[in-house]
């Protein structure tokens, strides 16, 4: 075999490695944010016993999670009900494969990058279905179709709205993508409508407040996730605190420069400390997402199912096509 | 008594329950019961459960469990994190569209009203805490007047006046916490834990005054039982320089989020003629445009001499209702500065004996409580105990209007129907 | 309002009245009528219902349903009693004039057993479908509960047998607790409340 090609298998399967377990801290520090937050808005204090000032409360959760008894509902169908938490769960990762932390710093840096990272998202709506399904409970089944429905609904306008950003840039590649707001501007400016449209759509694709029906506590107890427990559950938990972290990134590749750093710093450096550089104002900008996320999550009510399907497709799809349109008009008309 | 045989062992509860389940059908005439379905998971009559296994009894029963093409029989069973406290309800829903509800009480009954007829008069202002237990002062201020009324007596001014007072902080401090759960069902989760900052701050006073910062056994026969202190009046201060600024947090989350009016508005519309024909009272009355207001319509302690207005809304729908209660708090506030300053000096409490022996006779009083207008009939027959103690709960009679309200909106609408109606399982109850 | 009501005729019989309410009494074969006159007459105007209550006096002698109305002519609230044969509990229900008894009648048909013809949803409301007995008569003896629950006889406290009823059932049939009121609390006039002045706190009475 040729030396290059076990290079690049050896790093590649180093950096999924890295990846998957970024994922586990990620979702305890995104959990941990989303406690303390929360509680800080409603004026109280959140957890301040497990650790200095309660930091490692959702570690803990984790561990706890690992320790539950798994119970598995009489009639459910066994096999389908173990394969659902994996499948919402590999969805989340595979799809960090493209996700552009540092110049350099990619874990495959495809040329399709955009098609690939929303294609394997949308394999999460099978999950959920298949969870809904398998556990032989009508709150589930419920919970499931409508997660499904939301889920497919939402799809659209988000990556319609990311189609302007690929006409502006030329290219599916999110290096490319990320170079080209090095010499135009944040793409933020670029789309300025078309920002807003992909912001909603992904809050919703990804089941955050104020679309968190799927999961929504108050009226079909846990949605699909209802049967499951332990560590099973623990999968649907993480999955849905990463695919936030994922959106951040993603968000902040596509609209807000990658590793870009902002106007007064000096947008990038080369060499080792760049990667540095690069990654510090990364992690910067996508944690601001996760906050706002989390802002969001405090202080907004939940829309109701066929409102939420009335504004993906009455409002954000026709806001999306219409981004495109003056996109295709001002790139051709300008040649940008 | 015979001593328990040592050799005696206590059965096993799943035997328990099958042999109770044999034992029942066979009493009904059914078949015994099928045997439990194995391996493969059984789909065929997935959508039958949730029919009840004994016959059906009434005319309403068979309508609405009998189920047509396509409908499913949904239960929001006791333990719900929304239903407000343990209700059951059974939704018929077509799809997510819900086409009959049946709510299903008792999981909390107590006895409450047998539990009275062996207890002094009292004792008796002390079993009615709990019953609607987030409004504790009007659970006992209809009885306190009813054995009042009985005996012969009047509580003295200040006693009245003091009555008022604690009878409209709990107002307050209940529709606060209305608003508060009809975000959280929605979705919201911080007003209820402002809210909650607004209850612990009145409840901390309430404390002060009465021990108690639940359930206040703060009514006697005659008066209340510990005059104001100087704890509660310096609290009292604190919180009424701050009670706007509180409920003004809530206010500015909820009021005009477009999320939250989405959802509430024309949802649930009770009209009129539907409201009073159910018996719907208090807030949820005035909500739908009838001024009806006990403590206008019938006044009693000293409603008399306070100035209020009885507001009412137009439209009747789940957002008029919260309006309501946010307008009636700043009316409940505008009372309490009038109380403390008309507040007279002098005993709280009239001069009973311990154990009140009242004439034969009957007394019936009426009150507005937070969720409607809460009543006691009362039957002496000269003795220490009442002979029937009757209590009328709002939130009991509030319920019967959901199967009404409900049909023709989504699962999700049902929990914010419910948390506008505002009911209180402990009252529903008993 | 006083006047008003002799214009009811001879369905209605004794009147009393308190300083907040009048009472009348109206046998079960006119209840109906006469609650809906005093619903729809202008007069009367009595839209709303307050309170439906069931009381029950005692082994040996009859039941009552008793309904609270409320009108904004009038300031009093008008009671109705209506008397109910114990060894025949039946009673019209009123879910045709006010749909909101329909929970009253349930709750009533659930605590004191009084049948509710014309109830199209007569079923019990507090306690389960299979109970069998009523939990607010004065005669209510022993739960269902306890008596037939498959454990009963382990422990002798669900062994009825070993219970000593004597003080109770000696309680039910007590010969000198007869419920006749000759005068009731609406007829004689409240006492003077005696009230000490010469204590300096005067934060209760003394």
């Amino acid at each position: 075999m040729d030396m290059d090609v076990l290079l690049g298998i050896g790093r590649f399967v180093l950096a999924t490695t890295l990846l998957l377990l970024l994922t586990i801290p990620t979702a305890f520090i995104i959990i941990q944010i989303e406690l303390k937050v929360i509680a800080l808005m409603q004026l109280r204090i959140g957890p301040n016993r497990v650790g200095p000032r309660g930091i490692f409360q959702s570690t803990i959760h984790g561990f706890k999670v690992l320790a539950k008894e798994d119970a598995v509902p009489d009639q459910a169908d066994r096999a389908t009900f173990t394969l659902a938490p994996w499948m919402v769960y590999m969805a989340a990762a595979m799809s960090m494969l493209v996700i552009p932390f540092a110049p350099g710093a990619i874990a495959a840096d495809m040329n399709i990058g955009v098609i690939y990272f929303f294609a394997v998202l949308g394999l999460s709506v099978v999950g959920l279905l298949v969870a809904g399904w398998s556990s032989y409970n009508k709150y589930s089944l419920l919970g499931g179709l409508r997660s499904a429905a939301q889920m497919v609904s939402y799809e659209i306008p988000l990556t319609l709205s990311v189609v302007g950003v690929v006409i502006l840039t030329g290219s599916l590649n999110f290096t490319e993508i990320i170079n080209h707001q090095l010499a135009h501007g944040w793409n933020l400016w670029w789309q300025i409508l078309g920002f807003p449209v992909f912001f909603i759509a992904a809050t919703a694709e990804i089941n955050r407040a104020p679309f968190d029906l799927v999961e929504a506590d108050s009226e079909i107890v846990a949605g699909p996730f209802t049967e499951y427990s332990g560590m099973r559950f623990g999968f649907f938990f993480f999955a849905e605190y990463v695919a936030l972290f994922i959106m951040s990134t993603i968000m902040v590749a596509l609209f807000f420069g990658g590793w870009l750093a902002p106007w007064p710093f000096p947008a990038q450096l080369g060499g080792f400390a760049g990667t540095i550089y690069g990654l510090v104002w990364f992690f910067a900008k996508t944690y601001f997402f996760v906050f706002f996320a989390v802002w969001m999550r405090a202080t907004l009510p939940r829309i109701r199912v066929d409102q939420l399907m009335g504004v993906a497709w009455k409002v954000l799809l026709p806001l999306a096509l219409v981004n495109l349109f003056l996109t295709a008009v001002a790139v051709v008309a300008f040649n940008l | 008594m015979t001593a328990v045989d040592p050799e005696t062992r206590i059965p096993d509860p799943i035997d328990l329950d099958r042999a109770e389940e044999e034992r029942l059908r066979a009493a009904a005439g059914m078949g015994p019961a099928p045997a439990s379905s194995g391996a493969g998971g059984e789909y065929a009559g997935f959508e039958l459960v949730g029919v009840p296994d004994r016959p059906l009894q009434t005319e309403r029963e068979v309508e609405m469990y009998t189920l047509e093409e396509g409908e499913m029989l949904v239960n929001m069973g006791p333990q719900h994190p929304s239903t407000h406290g343990v209700l059951r309800l059974v939704i018929k829903v077509r799809g997510e569209v819900v086409t009959d509800l049946d709510p299903v009480f008792g999981y909390l009954h107590r006895g409450i009203e047998k539990l009275c007829e062996n207890a002094t008069y009292t004792t008796v202002l002390t079993y009615v805490d709990p019953m609607d237990y987030l409004a504790s002062m009007h659970n006992e201020h209809a009885p306190a007047i009813a054995f009042e009324k009985l005996y012969g007596i009047k509580a003295p001014p200040r006693a009245e006046y003091i009555r008022a007072l604690v009878v409209e902080l709990n107002r307050v401090f209940s529709h606060g916490l209305m608003i508060g759960f009809l975000a959280l069902d929605m979705g919201g989760l911080t007003p209820i834990l402002y809210s909650f900052i607004n209850r612990d701050e009145v409840v901390e006073l309430l404390a002060s005054i009465s021990g108690q910062r639940m359930l206040f056994n703060f009514f006697r026969v005659g008066g209340v039982n510990w005059d104001t202190n100087d704890e509660f009046l310096s609290r009292l201060g604190t919180w009424h320089a701050n009670v706007r600024k509180t409920i003004g947090y809530n206010e500015k989350l909820i009021t005009e989020n477009e999320i939250f009016r989405g959802r509430t508005r024309g949802m649930g519309v009770l009209t009129p003629e539907q409201a009073i024909a159910y018996g719907v009272s208090g807030p949820n009355l005035r909500a739908s445009g009838v001024p009806f207001d006990v403590r206008r319509a019938h006044p009693y302690s000293i409603y008399n001499e306070l100035e209020f207005d009885v507001i009412t809304q137009q439209s009747g729908d789940v957002y008029a209702r919260y309006l309501q209660r946010i307008a009636e708090i700043k009316q409940s506030l505008h009372l309490i500065d009038q109380i403390m300053d008309k507040m007279p000096h002098g005993p709280v409490q009239a001069q009973v004996p311990g154990i009140i022996r009242p004439r034969p006779g009957r007394a019936y009083a009426a009150i507005e409580s937070p969720r409607g207008l809460y009543s006691v009939y009362a039957i002496s027959d000269g003795g220490q105990t009442p002979y029937r103690f009757r209590m009328r709960d709002p939130s009991f009679i509030t319920l019967q209007v959901m199967p009404v309200l409900m049909p023709g909106h989504l699962i999700a609408d049902t929990m914010a129907v419910m948390a506008s109606l505002d009911p209180v399982m402990g009252g529903v109850d008993k | 309002m006083r006047l008003l009501i002799d214009r009811l005729g001879d369905t209605a019989g004794e009147l009393r009245t308190d300083e907040d309410s009048v009472e009348i009494q109206v046998s079960r074969d006119h209840i109906v009528d006469t609650l809906k006159l005093l619903r729809d007459e202008e007069d009367f105007g009595f839209f709303f219902l307050a309170d439906a209550a069931a009381v029950d006096y005692g082994v040996g002698r009859h039941l009552e349903v008793v309904y609270h109305l409320y009108s904004d002519r009038h300031p009093a609230w008008l009671r109705i009693r209506v008397p109910v044969e114990r060894s025949d509990p039946r009673a019209p229900s009123i879910t045709g004039l006010w749909a909101g008894a329909m929970f009253h009648e349930r709750e009533m048909y659930d605590m004191m057993g009084i049948v509710f013809e014309g109830n199209r949803d007569l079923r019990r409301i507090f306690m389960s479908p299979d109970y069998r007995s009523f939990p607010l008569r004065k005669d209510f003896l022993l739960p269902d509960d306890a008596a037939d629950s498959p454990a009963a006889g382990v422990n002798p406290l669900e062994r009825p047998e070993t219970w000593d009823l004597s003080a109770f059932t000696r309680e039910l049939t007590r010969a000198g607790a007869t419920y006749a009121p000759t005068a009731t609390a609406m007829d004689v006039p409240p006492d003077e409340v005696p009230q000490a002045d010469d204590v300096a706190d005067k934060s209760r009475p003394r």
